[in-house]
């Protein structure tokens, strides 16, 4: 019996553990964003503190606002959402229904494409855009993010279309629905949940990218990312800022992850559970 | 017919630029002295040879996703198992995991920068002064920050291993480890002999992942650190950064992202082989 209780307080103190690591420092943050500069500083660490909203009226109504941004991020987040979904669904069906030989070398080619390191295709993104004009554009910056999200979202799509039985679109097929009426009325109902964690984690990515879009990016185009270093300098950090910057920049992700929370869990496994039985 | 609009766009922004860069990596591009531009053959490669941040970033690179894969894995597997003999409050714990996760690398960063590992204000530094350890510069000492940098990638992504290792942990088959119970295996034997077998097409998909994400890491050390104090977290994503971007010498660089991208190609092609070899 006392081994059990010390067995059980042991797990509970483990996972109490567990629970501050991951979600203290984001705590901290929030309660940063609620100090004045001056208490930010304080030492010991003000836990008790009067809270603020100077910090939050600062980066929303300040010389520095991140409202332009913010719109930014959601012109570019939502455009790649929709774009790679436009593309992904029809492309990660055909995938799963194709002949095997095509579809192993067509799978291949999707996920070495997923595998290519940032870094690597940014020079030639950035000679090419710089040629036909579109840094600093949305429209350039868009078709960009379709490099990580559209291989992604094939990947993680074939894994939900080869669950419907082949019967169900034969059935419909033979009713003379055509092609794309039966994808429209008969499959696709069927991978709604699919969809769904596609485009969570899609709008994820895209709303987190940094690299593409300093480098691409410019005064017109600058998601929040990139915008979190307006409250940093050389001179001086504005902590409490930065803080509240953080959390209105992050707020929207941190809302998906905790609504879409099983779907984020099932997308991360997908790949790692699926993708062991197909390949 | 379907999937062709989705191989012309990842044709067009994917292999396209990728020979786009090779024919850079082969030329002399320097936006700070256009009039020598042209031609260089393989100069670039050669001049990697001979220049030692290339190749201290390159060990750096090794150092950083050995040590993050490997941390990730092993914390996270550890984790998980633990959190399975938990009977309530998995779907907290879950929640937890998940923030990191969602938040972007270079926020992360830029968290740790500041609030967590400043001198004298950071949480970090001011449990790491009440226990006696002392305060210390985190990112301005060149050992300290590659360990920072390390710890911070492994922060944000051990969730991603926990969560998938829990989720295989959760629908491996019960009646297999009653038998074992049954067999009187104590507890290192029924995890070394039935949960480590069971659970390995995960822990190898979770590797492969990983590594690739760690070898492509960029913004979160480029908030915390960006490649400093001096070169002593400069791994090879940033090197080629620095040089294409702040120094703006795209030949060399688009050299020295060719040479990422080898390894990758070259590592991924050997973890795949060896997934499916077993």
């Amino acid at each position: 019996m006392r081994h059990t209780f010390a067995r059980r307080f042991a797990l509970a103190a483990s996972a109490g553990m567990l629970l501050s690591v991951w979600g203290f420092p984001v705590l901290w943050a929030l309660l940063t964003s609620f100090k004045t500069e001056r208490d930010v500083l304080a030492y010991p660490p003000k836990v008790v503190f009067e809270p603020t909203l100077a910090a939050y009226r600062d980066v929303l109504f300040g010389a520095s606002s991140i409202v332009p941004n913010l719109v930014s991020s959601i012109i570019l987040s939502l455009g790649a959402t929709f774009l790679t979904l436009l593309v992904a669904v029809p492309a990660g069906y055909a995938l799963a229904r194709l002949e095997l030989p095509t579809k192993r070398a067509s799978g291949f080619y999707v996920l070495a494409t997923q595998m290519l390191p940032p870094v690597g295709l940014i020079i030639p993104y950035y000679l090419v855009l710089q040629k036909v004009g579109l840094l600093d554009t949305y429209v350039g910056l868009i078709v960009i993010y379709l490099t990580f999200s559209l291989p992604f979202a094939i990947w993680l799509l074939v894994s939900y279309f080869e669950d419907i039985p082949r019967e169900m679109e034969e059935a419909a097929l033979l009713d003379r629905a055509g092609r794309f009426r039966t994808l429209w009325y008969v499959i696709l109902p069927q991978v709604r949940g699919g969809i769904a964690v596609t485009t969570v984690f899609i709008f994820l990515n895209a709303w987190n990218e940094f690299l593409f879009a300093v480098v691409l990016g410019g005064n017109r185009v600058r998601p929040v990312t990139v915008a979190m270093f307006n409250f940093i300098s050389v001179e001086q950090t504005r902590w409490a800022s930065l803080a509240a910057g953080a959390m209105i920049a992050m707020g929207p992700v941190m809302l998906l992850g905790l609504i879409a929370q099983k779907h984020i869990v099932k997308g991360l496994t997908v790949g790692a559970v699926k993708g062991g039985g197909r390949r | 017919m379907l999937f062709a609009p989705a191989l012309v766009l990842l044709v067009v922004t994917t292999s396209a630029p990728l020979v786009y860069l090779l024919w850079t990596s082969l030329m002399r591009i320097d936006l700070t002295m256009p009039f020598l531009s042209g031609f260089a053959g393989a100069a670039n490669y050669v001049k990697m040879g001979s220049d030692p941040r290339f190749w201290n970033s390159l060990l750096l690179t090794l150092i950083y996703t050995t040590t993050t894969v490997v941390l990730q894995v092993v914390l996270g597997l550890s984790l998980a198992l633990l959190v399975m003999q938990i009977p309530r409050g998995q779907t907290v714990l879950r929640v937890a995991a998940i923030l990191p996760i969602v938040l972007a690398p270079v926020v992360v960063g830029l968290f740790w920068r500041t609030l967590l590992l400043s001198p004298d204000f950071g949480l970090v530094d001011l449990v790491s002064h009440a226990l006696g350890f002392g305060s210390h510069a985190w990112l301005g000492d060149p050992q300290l920050a590659l360990v920072s940098v390390i710890a911070i990638h492994t922060w944000q992504w051990t969730p991603f291993a926990f969560l998938v290792l829990l989720a295989s942990l959760a629908s491996l088959p019960p009646d297999v480890f009653e038998a074992a119970r049954i067999d009187r295996a104590n507890a290192w034997q029924r995890f070394r002999r039935i949960t480590l077998p069971l659970l390995r097409p995960a822990i190898v998909i979770v590797v492969i992942m990983r590594t690739m994400i760690a070898l492509s890491a960029f913004a979160a050390i480029f908030a915390a650190t960006g490649g400093g104090p001096g070169t002593a977290t400069e791994i090879l994503n940033l090197y080629a950064y620095r040089t294409s971007f702040t120094e703006f010498n795209l030949g060399y660089g688009a050299a020295l992202a060719v040479v990422l991208l080898a390894i990758t190609l070259v590592i991924s092609f050997l973890m795949f082989r060896m997934r499916r070899g077993r």
